[in-house]
């Protein structure tokens, strides 16, 4: 019991990158405990298992069944619970998304399993697992050891390790699996498209606006026009949500979406806990507010005081200007 | 029918302190139910004050906790109980969910348990999942809209994820967690909250729940807990006017090469 099982997720026909910095990882950790890496693609995601060899498994094992065709609790834990049972793994690395949590906690649950979402590090310390995930709006960073023995399940947070590299020469075994008797729970009887999603969370460059843009008009005449002129995706306080500016989809912080680009321009934000909570691992943060004192200037990489009604419609110019858009 | 809803207990805001032995100090920041349970509470009242049944606020706690479950009585639950043990502090999602089953499976009659999709402390969402797979129900998570609620019958949600909405169904009993487009939670009334003022609800223990050592172990072992490292110190980019300002904010946008 010392390897590590990676569940394959995909995008279009490939890998999605989550799964290539799962691969990457998993190797390096499959390497320290002396185990294999192994990856386990279900349902559709068959398409895709052999691309797995490629980006560093030893191993890679399919199981396709009607049933699976979309995800369901019940099929993906049946699914994994056969890959378990064929490998043994001390450590089984998946996403963090909505359905990868669904899946994740009633795995480990079943399991009987230790389990640690939104996983930042995973290290073998003395040959015991040790793994890092942070609580409490990025305020505490927790680690985590289990004993050896103890069958981890990780969710891990979507850019916290580097994607493997493909090796195109690079290839592994594939084993089929089946599942006898599948008859999940619950039955998909749709899956559509959310109108005018926000993937907020993919997003490379954010721009967020608050209440000190004055009113709805100025937020929609200033925010989303910056964000188009720099390719990226516009966020909203708690605060103008609430007061119906713009829609839930769009609130960044605590009880909204946590994000972390690599740009994040917060304008006439105050920068509540709250609100930091949401996006404070952010690479670089950009504060733009007339009060000098607000607390988004502690942790912003650049600030400028001043008016946002007056800045922005200088910054999207200029930056139209200088990207050539 | 019966539904249950799990309501959390956690700090206002997360400005909280890390003390020597790695428990999480929250002195003096008020204590408040976690907002997302606070919509799973709504949904259950709503569904009550149409059809009838019973709504029971569930919560593990401490004793001066029986405040914001009276504050659940005043908004409609129409029971509230409590969880409580020297046992249960810190406890970690599926050992919370281990607690919460066995309350369920005492109470005996439940078709439904509802609760917020994460809490904002913990923020992990394995609540839900947890309890369903303890309990042996099917879950419903992320639910951003009930569509269909039969008493021993049938359930049937929107699941609101990242980029699609999924119509899921399942049969009664089961577990739903769910998101804050679900509805607007209500205010309870002064009158409402004079008339639950002095309501205790029953308190079960460890014992009451047939739990034990082994049952409330968690299987991690919490070896550091720390602040996050500091960001490195920031840069105000002055200037004589605007343009100046926006022009040197570009420039080192363009030298950081984030855009």
């Amino acid at each position: 019991m010392n390897g590590v099982l990676v569940v394959l997720e995909a995008l279009g026909d490939d890998l999605a990158a989550i799964s290539r910095e799962l691969l990457g990882k998993g190797r390096q950790l499959a390497d320290a405990l002396g185990g294999s890496l192994a990856a386990l693609a279900i349902g559709p995601t068959k398409a895709i298992a052999a691309r797995a060899g490629n980006f560093g498994a030893d191993q890679v094992y399919t199981i396709d069944a009607p049933a699976l065709r979309q995800y369901t609790t019940d099929g993906y834990v049946a699914a994994a619970i056969a890959a378990v049972k064929a490998f043994q793994p001390a450590l089984i690395l998946a996403g963090a998304s909505f359905q990868m949590r669904d899946f994740g906690a009633a795995l480990a649950t079943d399991l009987g399993a230790g389990l640690v979402v939104d996983a930042t590090n995973i290290q073998v310390v003395d040959g015991a697992l040790q793994v890092t995930r942070p609580s409490h709006g990025g305020n505490v960073i927790n680690t985590y050891r289990f004993a050896a023995g103890t069958t981890v399940v990780a969710l891990v947070r979507k850019q916290s390790f580097p994607e493997a590299a493909a090796q195109p020469d690079r290839s592994a075994p594939i084993t089929e699996l089946t599942v006898a008797e599948l008859t999940p729970r619950t039955e998909v009887l749709s899956v559509a498209p959310k109108a005018g999603a926000v993937n907020l969370t993919d997003a490379a460059i954010i721009v967020t606006g608050g209440r000190g843009l004055g009113n709805k008009e100025n937020y929609y005449r200033l925010i989303p026009p910056l964000a188009e002129a720099l390719g990226g995706a516009y966020g909203a306080s708690r605060a103008i949500v609430d007061d119906g500016w713009v829609p839930y989809e769009h609130q960044v912080g605590q009880t909204g979406k946590t994000v972390s680009p690599k740009l994040y321009i917060a304008a006439g934000v105050s920068g509540a806990i709250q609100h930091l909570a949401g996006m404070r691992t952010s690479r670089t943060i950009v504060a733009i507010n007339k009060d000098p004192e607000a607390p988004i200037f502690r942790i912003a990489t650049l600030g400028v005081v001043g008016d946002v009604n007056e800045i922005l419609p200088l910054l999207t110019e200029e930056i139209k200007a200088r990207l050539n858009r | 029918m019966h539904i249950v809803v799990c309501l959390k207990q956690v700090p206002r805001d997360n400005s909280v302190k890390i003390r020597p032995d790695l428990t999480i100090d929250a002195e003096g920041i008020e204590k408040i139910i976690n907002l997302f349970d606070e919509y799973a509470l709504e949904e259950g009242i709503r569904w009550n004050e149409q059809h009838g049944g019973k709504v029971t606020a569930l919560s593990i706690g401490t004793s001066d906790w029986v405040e914001q479950l009276r504050r659940a009585l005043a908004m409609g639950a129409t029971d509230a109980l409590l969880l409580s043990d020297p046992a249960f502090t810190q406890l970690d999602p599926i050992t919370a969910a281990r607690v919460a089953a066995a309350a369920v499976r005492k109470l005996g009659d439940v078709d439904l348990v509802i609760t917020g999709r994460n809490s904002t402390d913990d923020e992990s969402g394995a609540f839900a999942p947890a309890l369903a797979r303890l309990l042996g129900w099917p879950q419903v998570t992320y639910v951003g809209k009930v569509l269909e609620l039969q008493p021993g019958g049938m359930l049937k949600v929107e699941r609101h994820l990242e980029s699609v909405i999924e119509t899921v169904a399942c049969r009664l009993p089961a577990v739903m967690s769910v998101i804050k487009d679900i509805n607007e939670p209500r205010y309870p009334s002064l009158l409402k909250i004079k008339r639950v003022a002095k309501v205790e609800p029953p308190v079960w223990t460890a014992a009451d729940l047939g739990l034990n050592a082994t049952d409330l172990t968690p299987t991690a072992q919490l070896v550091e807990r720390v602040p996050p490292p500091p960001r490195p110190k920031g840069e105000i980019i002055d200037g004589p006017d605007a343009a100046t300002k926006v022009r040197k904010l570009v420039d080192k946008l363009l030298e950081y090469q984030v855009i």
